[in-house]
């Protein structure tokens, strides 16, 4: 007897462990892995990503964290994967965070070649991931892995590729042929100049499908491309000028962007509009062209320092001002794009009210939040049904050099609802000839 | 039709970026002459170089030209402790010792960098980035201008410095017979560490141009160049510093040219392209005697 008690004891305790053991315990945390280029030639942008995914986390955390299903409020724990600004980089950091760190979901992601080398290991896991920084259309555009669990949230190349080049057409055309005196039909002269990745290649896609399609009166005079990280752009500036251009669309990173210029007015002499990608409006962009900068032109959606008047232009500098306040310098723009990304991860699993990835990728399938700090279409973040791209509201801004400060600072000049000054050729400018 | 306007331009873009990778890879030929040691890490120097120039510029707005010298004393003591502390007690051990070495100092230079002067990209503005003398058809900034003249200047100092000094001699013979050398009484040891010191100080002056001539660095900013330089101390010959400044010339105006007709992508295929067909054809290098 004394023995059957003691049996059934041991089996009841047994019975209650194995229970015990096979019970999922509530999440503690929701582990969010933010993929960024810490080390290596896009470090600039990539610590301002992760620093921005920060002051997000940390913002959602002092309200109590996320809510789920059973009613607890679960704080965000931020876990960074250094890309080193590599294909092999990016591959072992989302190794690392999907099956070393288990986490929940994914955000971040800047160079799109990068990005589309761990998109692989993303689909295999199904981990949903919200792409903050890479804008190549073929993050989720490809069709050689399921891409189903990878969203889109910055503007593709194919977007802002177009956006540049209507307001080039629509604004820059006629301030040359006025200057010119020439008649309304003069094709403009417009030279590319990209990176030799996808993201540069987007880029050039997007200009020409866009002349095409519209019928623009936009004549591509030279299109010349160098490799990733370049410091020397004087011999294709130099291919550049012989052909004669009115304007150059530069597609570059800061770091090429900006001795791309400066070698472009200095060394080369080419006076003329240069024309640059969103991923250039960073506070180093701006020191590092100095007086070249003047009268240049970044198309955009986040600046250091600038924002479009209204409700956003607050949410902006509170952002701006805690980054500031946390790291002593201000955010770029995909930062900001990380920052929201945070949120958007924050608010899809609490919709979806679980970690569960199948749920979460659902949520975010079905998301429609408010705008945070950028400007969206319609005024909200959702996710297009074909592609899983959200749509950002763009402006374009011309550069004037600050004499007190020797660097150039941005005004909006395009579209007319957001703009603060009109658009002017620079006294030096020189318009280019057949 | 190229314009000839154009074609110079081109030539002359070549030649400074010829002016860099000739300083570059006369310092690792030079160590490789003396020491026979392959030092993958050589591109770190003219990044510390850079940085070293950078930094005395930003606290004391000395005149960045002025800097070179201060920076090339400085990676003289420098290289010097590299090569006792790291390549002397490998010498001799074999090459892949010496590979994976230098390849280790690659990584601790590059995180010691970041560590003391961040891995962002930076710049400095010449005091005469305003200036430009016209040159024939061209209209040149005159940085170019003396990038070349305190190029050719550090490469005269080289050749009378070897030519016309007892170590200059002492440094030639144990290059040409390191045994022969150290039978005749010299001290090889002692000239190990000033080739490696002045190897480096040579990179630290192509690192001070680099900067000077606007382009943006960072803690990652020498491997490349340092793969160029290997490229071409193999073209001109090991060990051969004549080979080294045709080399660099060639390279220099051969990756311009490839990235006018061909696309920038072309622009660092060519020099490979180059190497191999040169090794083909004379596996010795340009200057490059049979033994070595």
């Amino acid at each position: 007897m004394k023995y059957s008690v003691l049996f059934i004891t041991v089996l009841l305790i047994a019975a209650a462990l194995i229970a015990g053991c096979t019970q999922q315990a509530p999440a503690k945390e929701i582990k969010v892995g933010v993929i960024a280029s810490l080390t290596g030639p896009a470090s600039n942008v990539g610590k301002n990503m992760w620093q921005s995914a920060q002051v997000a986390a940390d913002e959602i955390n002092a309200k109590g964290g996320v809510s789920l299903k059973d009613g607890s409020k679960v704080p965000l724990k931020l876990i960074v994967g250094d890309d080193e600004s590599t294909q092999q980089g990016g591959q072992k950091a989302a190794t690392q965070l999907i099956t070393g760190d288990k986490v929940d979901i994914l955000v971040g992601g800047y160079s799109s070649a990068v990005t589309s080398a761990y998109e692989q290991t993303v689909a295999e896991y199904k981990i949903p991931f919200v792409v903050t920084g890479a804008s190549s259309p073929i993050i989720t555009h490809r069709t050689d892995i399921d891409t189903s669990y990878v969203f889109h949230h910055c503007p593709t190349t194919d977007t802002y590729g177009q956006y540049t080049t209507t307001f080039i057409d629509q604004v820059v055309r006629p301030a040359v042929n006025k200057k010119l005196g020439a008649a309304a039909d003069r094709p403009f002269r417009l030279a590319l100049i990209y990176q030799d990745t996808a993201f540069g290649k987007g880029v050039q896609t997007a200009v020409n499908e866009t002349i095409t399609k519209n019928k623009l009166n936009i004549q591509l005079v030279s299109q010349q491309s160098f490799k990733m990280g370049e410091s020397d752009f004087r011999t294709p500036l130099t291919a550049i000028k012989a052909a004669n251009p009115d304007a150059v669309y530069i597609a570059a990173f800061p770091n090429e962007g900006a001795p791309l210029i400066t070698q472009a007015r200095r060394d080369i002499g080419l006076d003329t509009i240069f024309l640059s990608v969103e991923n250039n409006d960073n506070a180093q962009f701006y020191k590092d062209f100095g007086q070249y900068g003047e009268g240049s032109i970044i198309e955009s959606r986040f600046s250091p320092y600038t924002a479009p008047v209204g409700a956003l232009a607050d949410a902006q500098g509170k952002f701006k001002n805690s980054y500031n306040a946390k790291y002593g310098v201000f955010p770029d723009m995909m930062g900001a794009s990380t920052y929201e990304g945070i949120y958007i991860a924050a608010q899809a699993i609490g919709n979806a009210g679980t970690t569960d990835k199948a749920a979460v990728r659902q949520a975010l399938v079905d998301l429609n939040m408010p705008q945070v700090i950028e400007a969206m279409k319609g005024g909200t973040i959702s996710f297009s049904k074909d592609f899983r791209e959200s749509r950002f509201d763009l402006w374009m801004e011309q550069l004037a050099f600050n004499q007190t400060i020797g660097e150039c600072r941005p005004n909006i000049v395009w579209p007319d609802n957001l703009k603060v000054v009109d658009f002017v050729l620079p006294s030096w400018y020189k318009p280019g000839s057949a | 039709m190229v314009d000839f306007g154009i074609l110079l331009q081109i030539v002359f873009w070549g030649v400074y970026a010829g002016c860099i990778y000739i300083l570059l890879a006369t310092g690792l030929n030079l160590i490789f002459g003396v020491m026979k040691i392959v030092n993958f890490a050589h591109g770190e120097f003219l990044m510390i170089g850079a940085y070293i120039t950078a930094t005395i510029f930003f606290i004391t707005g000395i005149n960045p030209y002025a800097i070179i010298l201060l920076s090339m004393l400085a990676l003289i003591a420098i290289g010097a402790v590299v090569e006792r502390l790291c390549f002397r007690p490998i010498l001799g051990t074999g090459k892949l010792n010496e590979i994976f070495l230098s390849i280790g100092l690659i990584y601790i230079i590059q995180n010691g960098a970041a560590i003391i002067w961040g891995d962002k990209w930076q710049s400095i503005k010449s005091p005469y980035q305003e200036i430009s003398v016209p040159v024939g058809p061209l209209n040149i900034p005159i940085d170019y201008i003396i990038i070349m003249v305190v190029t050719t200047a550090i490469l005269c100092g080289l050749y009378l410095f070897l030519k016309r000094t007892r170590t200059g001699r002492e440094m030639r013979a144990t290059s040409q017979n390191r045994k022969g050398a150290m039978l005749v009484g010299i001290n090889v040891e002692r000239i190990d560490i000033l080739s490696f010191g002045i190897g480096c100080a040579i990179a630290a002056a192509a690192g001070t141009l680099w900067v000077v001539s606007g382009q943006v660095f960072n803690p990652y900013m020498g491997s490349i160049p340092a793969i160029k330089a290997f490229a071409i101390i193999i073209l001109g010959g090991l060990g051969s510093i004549p080979g080294a400044i045709i080399g660099g010339l060639l390279y220099g105006i051969a990756e311009n040219g490839a990235a006018y007709y061909f696309g920038g992508i072309w622009k660092d295929a060519i020099s490979f392209i180059i190497l191999i067909i040169v090794l083909v054809i004379r596996p010795t290098g340009l200057f490059g005697e049979s033994g070595d």
